[in-house]
């Protein structure tokens, strides 16, 4: 009976818990920060940027100036290769068997949207999701990272209806939800102008020839193409443009698009491509935060070029330090929310100085761009969304 | 749709058609010889080309001896897999190759991106994109170039299957392991040189391609649609394969000019059940006469 006792003693002993720590992931030691991401299948690459080189590329600045409040950042990162189904089971595992204290920049539409309902219910933040769908405006444990479509939709179309007067627009885009989102979006922009559509033409994922779609596109006579691509079959595109010599039309990228990779890949068929930039030229911008990004780059991942993916991570993990910051040495899952909902006029020497509202978005605004000799040129100042 | 572009859109499905039907080739060049199927086949065509690639970028080197390192690459990952891996498992049972096949492709493909990460990379072509003129038509030399070498060397596998002592033991080892054996022709020899051989061409088809769909560790997929072409035009025939090639190619371009957009991705397999149906072994496939 007493050796009953004392294993039943010793049975409650250990399933109490640790006196101090209540907040998942925060000890007098470290954060432990999480996130599942694309590190094998389509975005790969962007997700291992992101995350291995952007977040963890400032964090490991925040570490050698002593962390937070004294404790150390720590990530954990799961592999879910653009999967919906898998960015799930990885997002339940993180919760509940590494007990991070909040999910830091996943990426995609069809993931992210995909565990918002677990994230809420389990009451995590999600801090700055990388997709480009507004499903997740409004939800109070989500903080929105890149600019949605339909706030890049409206200044692209303002500014080229608007300003440019232009009247005939037709797309391309990817058959996911990240191409409608967009299509929807540009629908009902160009409605406010007294517009539509002239033609869209989608395009599945994976290795196809886009010579179709192009060639019924040009039969639409338009004077913009939107590109709603990936940096693949967006180079596709202008190549195929390239191709059939179709000169008359001025092709426009998405936010999420324009990137140096698909100058890269486009060669001189990118020459004259507009569209909408959402991050400074992480290699040429002289901006005070894109500079220090270079700086840090250079002295802790010597071999990995500057790229905006890079950038939008770091800036990720400059944004969760500035809020945590804040929050004070009792760091729980509450206070960083509030914290964060608390940011006001923000100076990242990135972007714009950032305040958050109730809609909890941390990016909305992009400015516009053409291609001349290979880089992206700024011809406008910052546009907003609002 | 003028007749311009619809001639444009059917040459540039011509080109794409032409690589699928040299996976399609690759494909049947090993099921003829071991009865199995390569599911790596376009790993390996991956790894050749960016070891093709790195050799450029390193050296400089122009784009023929590009072709030639990735095609000495090619060569031996084929032989290495064969030897190394295929032949241990040769008294295994064709679905056991099989899966051992898938999971080299998935090894090959994550090696690749640890060496060459997951990103893409614009890759030099032989062939300029700006189109020319030929007559009332403009095409791009690109879309020539792609069909040019791709015939040229089919030819120089009909070639070869026709006229040299390889070619011969390869066609006889297809048609009867246990006569060709009884023949003096070494089996063995065959398998290894059937790999060697289907490597090669993948690695030609993929220096072919990879400026069109640039260089990633992603561009192995490819081979499904080599798959698909090698069904359509009857599995195990190389005539097939090209007619195969061919046809999906052409047709997967033709499809989207016509059709709404939730169907025409599917059109190519709208075809195969349909060519199946009526035609169990294939446009160009042996249809096997059972005798009661």
């Amino acid at each position: 009976m007493r050796t009953l006792l004392t294993v039943l003693a010793l049975l409650a002993l250990l399933g109490a818990p640790p006196a101090g720590a209540q907040t998942p992931g925060v000890t007098d030691a470290e954060i432990l920060l999480g996130g599942s991401n694309s590190f094998s299948g389509p975005l790969a690459f962007t997700g291992e940027q992101i995350t291995k080189f952007g977040v963890d590329l400032y964090f490991r600045v925040v570490n050698d100036a002593g962390g937070i409040h004294g404790r150390k950042l720590r990530t954990v990162y799961y592999d879910d290769g653009y999967k919906p189904q898998e960015a799930v089971a990885n997002t339940r595992k993180l919760v509940e068997q590494d007990k991070v204290f909040a999910l830091i920049a996943p990426q995609g539409s069809p993931p992210v949207v995909a565990t918002l309902g677990y994230v809420e219910e389990q009451r995590v933040p999600m801090l700055f999701p990388y997709q480009s769908s507004p499903v997740t405006r409004g939800k109070k444990w989500v903080f929105q990272g890149m600019t949605v479509s339909d706030r890049s939709s409206r200044m692209m179309v303002d500014y080229l209806a608007g300003q440019r007067k232009i009247k005939r627009f037709a797309a391309i885009y990817q058959d996911d939800e990240y191409g409608k989102s967009f299509l929807a979006a540009f629908e009902k922009d160009l409605g406010r102008h007294r517009l539509k559509l002239l033609a869209a033409e989608s395009v599945k994922r994976g290795v196809s020839d886009v010579s179709a779609q192009i060639a019924k596109l040009q039969a639409a006579k338009p004077e913009v193409l939107f590109l709603v691509l990936v940096p693949g079959p967006a180079a596709q595109a202008l190549k195929e443009r390239q191709k059939i010599g179709w000169k008359d039309v001025l092709m426009v990228s998405t936010g999420p698009l324009t990137d140096e990779r698909y100058l890269a890949l486009a060669g001189d068929a990118a020459e004259g491509v507009e569209g909408l930039s959402l991050w400074p030229d992480p290699v040429t911008s002289d901006l005070p935060g894109v500079k220090r990004y270079r700086e840090h780059m250079t002295k802790y991942f010597p071999k990995n070029e500057p790229n905006r993916y890079s950038v939008a991570g770091y800036f990720a993990g400059m944004l969760f330090t500035e809020a945590a910051q804040r929050a004070g040495r009792a760091l729980t899952r509450a206070a960083l929310v509030a914290a964060l909902e608390s940011t006001k006029g923000f100076e990242s020497g990135i972007l714009p100085p950032l305040t958050i509202g109730p809609d909890h978005e941390t990016q909305k605004q992009g400015f516009w761009v053409r291609v001349e000799k290979g880089r992206f040129k700024q011809l406008t100042d910052w546009l907003r969304s609002e | 749709m003028t007749t311009t572009a619809l001639v444009h859109v059917v040459v540039s499905g011509l080109a794409t058609g032409s690589i699928y039907a040299l996976m399609a080739i690759s494909l049947v060049i090993i099921y003829n010889a071991t009865r199995t199927l390569n599911f790596a086949q376009g790993e390996m065509l991956m790894i050749s080309t960016f070891v093709g690639w790195s050799a450029h970028e390193a050296l400089r080197l122009p784009l023929p001896l590009v072709l030639l390192i990735a095609v000495a690459a090619a060569a031996a990952l084929g032989w290495l897999v064969e030897r190394l891996v295929i032949r241990h498992a040769i008294a295994a049972t064709h679905l056991d190759v099989l899966i051992i096949t898938l999971g080299l492709s998935l090894v090959l493909r994550a090696a690749a991106g640890l060496v060459w990460t997951h990103d893409e990379f614009p890759f030099p072509s032989f062939f300029r994109e700006r189109p020319i003129g030929l007559g009332p038509l403009r095409v791009a030399p690109v879309s020539l170039g792609i069909i040019g070498g791709s015939l040229a060397l089919m030819l120089a596998l009909a070639a070869l299957f026709r006229w040299t002592r390889l070619g011969r033991a390869m066609r006889a080892v297809a048609q009867n392991q246990r006569a060709a054996r009884l023949m003096g022709i070494s089996v063995e020899r065959v398998y290894s040189a059937s790999w060697v051989l289907a490597a090669v061409v993948g690695a030609i088809a993929g220096v072919l391609i990879a400026p069109v769909i640039f260089l990633s560790s992603k561009m192995g997929l490819v081979a499904i649609n080599g798959f698909t072409a090698a069904v359509l035009g009857g599995f195990g025939s190389m005539p097939g394969a090209v007619v195969g090639g061919m046809l999906l190619g052409v047709l997967e371009n033709l499809a989207p000019l016509w059709l709404p957009a939730g169907i025409k991705h599917s059109v190519p397999f709208l075809l195969m059940i349909a060519i199946l149906v009526i035609r169990p072994s294939g446009v160009l496939g042996r249809v096997r006469q059972r005798k009661v």
